[in-house]
C-alpha cells in the first residue's frame, strides 16, 4: 500500500466527497432540475460536508496520535517562549537523570550483566568451606585439587580452572603489564566462548611440560595487531618468555572476572615456564580459581550434597605432607560449595557493591530535588498560565485533556532530559572508570548500553516527568473560571494553597539536601581523616623501583650483589638523598605475616600472634623516615652469620612485652612450633607505621635486614627520596638499571601514588558525594529563590499596599525571610532526622567518626542554613524596593 | 416530497457495514453508486447517510474488508471506486448468518407462536 503523506490523504478526500456531490448533481440535472437547484439539493442533502470530513478521517486511526501531535507542537512552542526557564529545567534533569544512568551503569556492568557467554544462568562458582567455618568460601585453590575436580567429578556438564595475574609484556627493562589469565583446557570450551581468529586453549594444551602458547582477547588482538589475521603464529613476549600466539578469543568476551578483562591467556601448564616455584604440584600454593557449568536437570541443593560426598575424595588425595597433623585432619574434612555465578566474579564487585548502593540512593535524593524544583517551576508557569487555561475550560476542553496536556509537557521535557542525561551518564561513566583505575590492575567494564540501562533510564524519565508534573497539573486545572477571567491577577479568588505546595516542595527540598550534605560531610571527612593520619613515615618526594628476578633464573648469591650494586649506583646519584630496598613497602597490595613466639605464657596465642614482617636494608628507616625511638638500626655487621637482630614496632613492644622490656628481647616465628625460626634480639624499637590497611592502626611489625631473610625473595623494591623532578630522576633510574643488568624487570611508582591508590574507593565517595551534596544544595536552593522570587512577585500589591501604609523596608524584608525560616525550621529537622536515621548504612564505611557525627551533622545544616538565608535575601531585599506608587497605579 | 423523508427508516447501527460489504460484491462501486444501490435495493426506505457512509468506508479499508482505487467516471470524473476483497468477502459470509440469526430472532419475538404471520 502507498502511504499518502496527511495532506496528500486530506485532498484525496475531498476529491472524493467532492465527486459524490457533483454526481448527484448530474443526476438531478438529468431529471430536470436546473443546475443551481441542484446545486443546492445535492449540498443540503449531502449534509455537514466539514462534519463527514472530521469523522471520516477519525477513521484512518491517526486521531490519538495527531492530539499527541498536536499537545507536543504547543508544548515544543511553549517552551520555545521561556527559553532560559526551559534550559534550566532541562539542565537540571539532564544532571539528575545522568547521575542516576551513570551510577547504576556501574552497578549494571559490575552487579547485573550476566556474562556474554551461552547460558550463563548454568555457571557456578566453586568454593571451599570448613564444617565448623562460618566465613564466607574461601575461593582460591590448588593446582593439584583443580586437577582432582577436573578428572574425577561429575558433578557438572564440565568444570574449569583459571588464575589471574599481571603478565609483563616488555622484553626488556622497564615492566609494561597487562592483565592476564592461566586458563585450564576446559576454560573455554565450558563457556562456549568461539574464536574470533585461529583456536583457542584445548585440553590437549593443557598437559604437563607445555609449550609456551597464548590466546589474546579480541580488543587486545586489535590494539597490538591491528586485528590482523598474520598475528597468529607470531610470538609475544609474556614474563620475558616467548609464547606463541595461537588463536584470538571471540569478541565481547572479556573473561569470567567482570572489572579485571583479560588480554592473554595462556594455559595452567604454562606456569611452570615462567615461573620457578612449584606452583603446579603445590599443595599449598594457592591459586586457582573454579567454575563449573551445572547440568541444568540438578537443583542447586541437590548440586551441593552431591559436591559434598565427592569433596571427600578431592580432599583427601590432595593433603598437604608437610602441614602439622592438626592442620591436616583440618584440611580433610573441606568440602567444596557452588555458588550461582552467571555475572561472573568480581573482586571489584565486592569493593564496590555498597558504595555504589549507597551512591544510587545519593543520586536518587539529588534526581527527587532536580524534580521538586521542576515541580515549583510548574506551579509557577501554571498560575501565569492561569487565565489561559481557565478561557480553554470555558470554551468547553476537557479536563483530562488539559491534564494530559500538561503532563506531555513535563514528560517530553523529562525525556530530553534523559536523552541529555545519557550522553552525560556515558561521560561520566568512563570519567568514573579512570577514578576507580589503579596501576597495579586496570580496570575493564562493559560499559555499552543495554536493555537494562536504556530500561531504567526510560523509567527513570518518565517516572520523573509524572512525579514533577502531576501536582502541578492537577493544581492548575483546579481553576475557578470566572474569577481567573475577571481579574488580571485576581490573588482573591486564588486558592492559597497553591502558595502551601510551593513551600511544602521547597521545604522538602531542604530536607533532601541536607541528608545529602550530612552523607557528603561523613565521607569527606573520612577521606580527611584517613589521608591526614600520622602514617608513621613521610611518603613525599619518595620513588618506587619495583624489580622482579623471577624471569631471569639467575642465583641468589648473584641477585643480591645484583641489588647492591643498584643500590649504590643510585645512592651516588646527585639529588637523591637516600635510598633504601626491601621486600615490601606499605601499602602495597602485598603483604608477609608469621607467628611470633616468645618465652612467656601470657605472650598472644593464635592469630593475636600474627606480625607484619618485612625485611630491608639500613637505610630503609632514614629513606621512609620512620624514628628508631629506642635501640638502633640495623647496620653493615648485621650480616648472614651474624646474630640474628629484627627491629620491632610500638604495637609489637607493646602487645608481646607489656612491661616494656621489648629492647633486648628474644623471639621466635613460624607456625609449626617443632621448626622455629630463630632466636631473633630486638635491638630497636620504631614508631608505629601502617602496613596493609590506611583504616587498620599500626599492626604489631617487624622488621629484619634484609641479610638476613631465611629465604630469598625474588622481588623487592627501592626506595629512593630525591627532590628531583620524575622526569630527570625517572630517566637516570632507568639508566642505572639498564647499566647493571638490561633484562631486569623493574616498574616504577611515587610513593605517594600508592598511598593514594589504596585510598581509592574513599576518595570516590568522598568525591561524589561531595559533588553530589554541593549539586543538591545548589538544585534546592535555586529552588527556594525561584519560589521565593515568585511569592514576592505574586505579592507586590500586597507590599505596595503595605508600604503606602507606613510599612518599612526591614519589616517587608523580614517579612519575606520569615517564609524561608518557615521553610528551614520544617526542613532542617526533618533532614538532620532522615540523616540520622539512615546514619547507620554507611557505618562500616567511616573512618574516624561515628555515623550521628555532630559536628557534621550541625555543620551541614549550619551550612544550609546560611545559604538558604543568602538564596532568599535577593527576593526579600527586591520586595523591599517595591515602589508603592507604580503598583497601585496598574490596578 | 416530504413523505418520502418519513418513511426512510434510520440504517439500524452496525448494518451499514453489511450493507455497504453486499453491494460491493454485486460489483466495484464508488461512494455515490453505494448510496444509490442501498436507496433502490431498498425501495427507497433505506438511505445511507454521507456522515456514516464515508467513515463507514474508510473504517473498512483500514480493516481491509474493502480496497479502493482511482478511477475516471464516464464523464471523465475522478471517482474513488471500492472494491471487495477476499478477506471482506468472508467477512460478509459471517455478518450475513449473524443477520439471519438476529431477524430469525426478532421474528421470533414478535410472534411467539412462530406459525402465522401477522397482516
Amino acid at each position: 500500500m502507498k502511504f499518502f503523506s496527511r495532506d496528500d490523504r486530506d485532498s484525496n478526500l475531498n476529491d472524493e466527497l467532492q465527486s459524490h456531490m457533483n454526481m448527484d448533481q448530474e443526476t438531478r440535472v438529468s431529471r430536470g432540475a436546473s443546475p443551481e437547484q441542484a446545486g443546492l439539493d445535492s449540498r443540503r442533502e449531502f449534509g455537514n460536508a466539514g462534519l463527514v470530513r472530521e469523522t471520516t478521517r477519525d477513521m484512518w486511526g491517526w486521531a490519538r496520535f495527531e492530539r499527541l501531535a498536536q499537545d507536543v507542537r504547543y508544548a515544543l512552542r511553549l517552551f520555545a517562549k521561556t527559553p532560559v526557564v526551559t534550559a534550566v529545567a532541562l539542565l537540571s534533569l539532564a544532571l539528575g537523570i545522568g547521575a542516576n544512568t551513570a551510577i547504576f551503569g556501574l552497578t549494571n556492568a559490575l552487579l547485573l550483566r550476566s556474562l556474554p557467554v551461552q547460558n550463563p544462568q548454568e555457571l557456578v562458582t566453586l568454593g571451599m568451606l570448613t564444617p565448623t567455618s562460618t566465613s564466607d568460601p574461601n575461593p582460591i585453590f590448588t593446582n593439584p585439587i583443580w586437577e582432582q575436580v577436573r578428572d574425577h567429578q561429575e558433578v557438572f556438564q564440565s568444570a574449569f580452572a583459571w588464575s589471574s595475574q599481571q603478565f609483563d609484556l616488555s622484553q626488556g627493562g622497564e615492566s609494561h603489564f597487562t592483565h592476564g589469565i592461566y586458563a585450564s583446557g576446559s576454560y573455554f570450551l565450558t563457556l562456549g566462548v568461539k574464536p574470533a581468529a585461529g583456536r583457542l586453549i584445548v585440553p590437549g594444551d593443557d598437559v604437563r611440560g607445555c609449550p609456551g602458547v597464548v590466546v589474546l582477547s579480541y580488543d587486545f588482538w586489535q590494539e597490538q595487531f591491528g586485528g590482523d589475521p598474520g598475528a597468529i603464529g607470531k610470538s609475544i613476549s609474556l614474563n620475558r618468555h616467548s609464547f606463541e600466539v595461537i588463536g584470538v578469543s571471540g569478541r565481547g568476551f572479556t573473561g569470567t572476572e567482570v572489572g579485571y578483562g583479560y588480554q592473554v591467556a595462556v594455559p595452567i601448564c604454562a606456569e611452570a615456564i615462567i615461573d620457578t616455584r612449584p606452583m603446579l604440584d603445590g599443595r599449598s600454593a594457592w591459586w586457582l580459581q573454579l567454575m563449573a557449568r551445572r547440568k541444568p536437570e540438578i537443583s542447586p541443593e541437590q548440586l551441593n550434597t552431591r559436591l559434598k560426598v565427592f569433596s571427600k575424595s578431592v580432599f583427601e588425595s590432595t593433603v598437604p605432607a608437610n602441614w602439622p597433623p592438626d592442620y591436616q585432619t583440618k584440611y580433610r574434612v573441606r568440602f567444596l560449595v557452588a555458588a550461582e555465578a552467571s555475572s561472573g566474579v568480581s573482586l571489584l564487585r565486592r569493593a564496590y557493591e555498597k558504595p555504589l548502593q549507597l551512591l544510587m540512593g545519593v543520586v536518587g535524593l539529588v534526581l527527587l530535588i532536580a524534580c521538586a524544583n521542576i515541580a515549583s517551576l510548574m506551579l509557577a508557569r501554571a498560575s501565569v498560565r492561569r487565565k489561559e487555561i481557565a478561557v480553554r475550560l470555558a470554551v468547553g476542553a476537557s479536563r483530562a485533556r488539559l491534564i494530559r496536556q500538561l503532563l506531555t509537557e513535563c514528560i517530553l521535557l523529562s525525556v530530553a532530559g534523559a536523552a541529555l542525561g545519557l550522553l552525560f551518564a556515558r561521560w561520566g561513566d568512563l570519567l568514573l572508570v579512570r577514578f576507580i583505575n589503579v596501576k597495579r590492575q586496570q580496570v575493564f567494564l562493559n560499559l555499552s548500553l543495554d536493555w537494562r540501562m536504556l530500561a531504567f533510564t526510560s523509567a527513570v524519565a518518565v517516572a520523573t516527568g509524572v512525579l514533577f508534573g502531576i501536582l502541578p497539573a492537577i493544581r492548575s486545572t483546579q481553576v475557578s473560571v470566572a474569577s481567573a477571567m475577571k481579574g488580571s491577577q485576581a490573588q482573591d479568588g486564588e486558592p492559597r494553597s497553591r502558595f502551601r505546595a510551593g513551600r511544602w516542595i521547597v521545604a522538602s527540598q531542604i530536607a533532601l539536601s541536607l541528608v545529602l550534605l550530612v552523607v557528603a560531610g561523613l565521607f569527606v571527612r573520612t577521606f580527611t581523616n584517613l589521608i591526614s593520619q600520622d602514617l608513621g613515615f613521610d611518603t613525599g618526594n619518595v620513588t618506587l623501583a619495583s624489580v622482579s628476578f623471577f624471569s631471569l633464573k639467575m642465583p641468589p648469591a648473584e641477585q643480591i650483589a645484583t641489588r647492591s650494586e643498584v643500590l649504590q649506583r643510585i645512592q651516588a646519584i646527585p639529588g637523591v638523598a637516600s635510598a633504601s630496598q626491601s621486600v615490601l613497602t606499605p601499602l602495597g597490595g602485598i603483604g608477609w605475616n608469621d607467628n611470633v613466639v616468645i618465652d612467656d605464657p601470657s605472650a598472644p596465642k593464635g592469630d593475636d600472634a600474627l606480625v607484619d614482617f618485612n625485611f630491608i636494608s639500613p637505610e630503609y628507616m632514614s629513606t621512609l623516615r620512620t624514628p628508631i625511638m629506642e635501640g638502633r638500626n640495623f647496620d653493615k655487621h648485621d650480616v648472614e652469620g651474624s646474630p640474628k637482630v629484627a627491629i620491632v614496632n610500638q604495637a609489637m613492644a607493646r602487645s608481646f612485652f607489656p612491661r616494656g622490656n621489648a629492647l633486648g628481647s628474644y623471639f621466635k616465628t613460624g607456625d609449626d612450633p617443632k621448626k622455629l625460626f630463630g632466636p631473633i634480639q630486638i635491638v630497636g624499637v620504631m614508631k608505629d607505621a601502617k602496613y596493609g590497611s590506611m583504616r587498620k592502626a599500626a599492626p604489631p611489625s617487624a622488621f629484619f635486614p634484609l641479610t638476613q631473610i631465611p629465604e630469598p625473595e625474588s622481588g623487592g623494591v627501592f626506595e629512593i627520596r630525591s627532590n628531583l623532578p620524575a622526569a630527570t630522576l625517572l630517566p637516570t633510574l632507568r639508566k642505572v638499571f639498564a647499566e647493571v643488568n638490561g633484562s631486569l624487570p623493574i616498574t616504577f611508582q611515587s610513593f605517594s601514588k600508592q598511598i593514594d591508590e589504596s585510598v581509592t574507593q574513599e576518595r570516590l565517595l568522598a568525591t561524589l558525594s561531595g559533588f553530589f551534596g554541593v549539586l543538591g544544595l545548589l538544585l534546592a536552593v535555586i529552588g527556594l529563590y525561584g519560589v521565593m522570587a515568585y511569592l514576592v512577585t505574586r505579592r507586590q500589591k500586597e507590599i505596595g499596599i503595605r508600604m503606602s501604609l507606613g510599612a518599612q523596608r526591614g519589616e517587608i524584608q523580614r517579612m519575606v525571610l520569615r517564609d524561608v525560616a518557615i521553610v528551614l525550621l520544617v526542613g532542617v529537622p526533618v533532614g538532620i532526622g532522615v540523616a540520622a536515621a539512615s546514619a547507620k548504612f554507611v557505618k562500616t564505611m567511616l573512618f574516624g567518626l561515628a555515623p550521628r557525627d555532630l559536628t557534621t551533622l550541625f555543620g551541614a545544616a549550619i551550612a544550609l542554613a546560611v545559604v538558604a538565608a543568602i538564596a532568599g535575601f535577593f527576593p526579600a531585599r527586591r520586595a523591599s524596593r517595591v515602589d508603592p506608587m507604580l503598583v497601585l497605579r496598574e490596578e | 416530497m416530504p413523505d418520502r423523508y418519513q418513511n426512510r427508516i434510520e440504517i439500524l447501527q452496525g448494518t451499514l457495514d453489511l450493507l455497504i460489504l453486499q453491494t460491493l460484491a454485486w460489483g466495484p462501486q464508488h461512494g455515490y453508486g453505494i448510496t444509490q444501490a442501498i436507496r433502490a435495493n431498498s425501495n427507497n426506505v433505506l438511505t445511507a447517510d454521507t456522515g456514516s457512509l464515508y467513515p463507514a468506508l474508510h473504517r473498512l479499508e483500514r480493516k481491509k474488508w474493502i480496497s479502493a482505487e482511482w478511477q475516471l467516471s464516464e464523464n471523465k470524473q475522478r471517482v474513488r471506486v471500492y472494491n471487495l476483497t477476499r478477506r471482506g468477502r468472508t467477512q460478509l459470509a459471517s455478518e450475513r448468518s449473524r443477520w439471519s440469526k438476529f431477524t430469525e430472532a426478532i421474528a421470533g419475538i414478535l410472534n411467539p407462536s412462530g406459525n402465522e404471520a401477522e397482516p
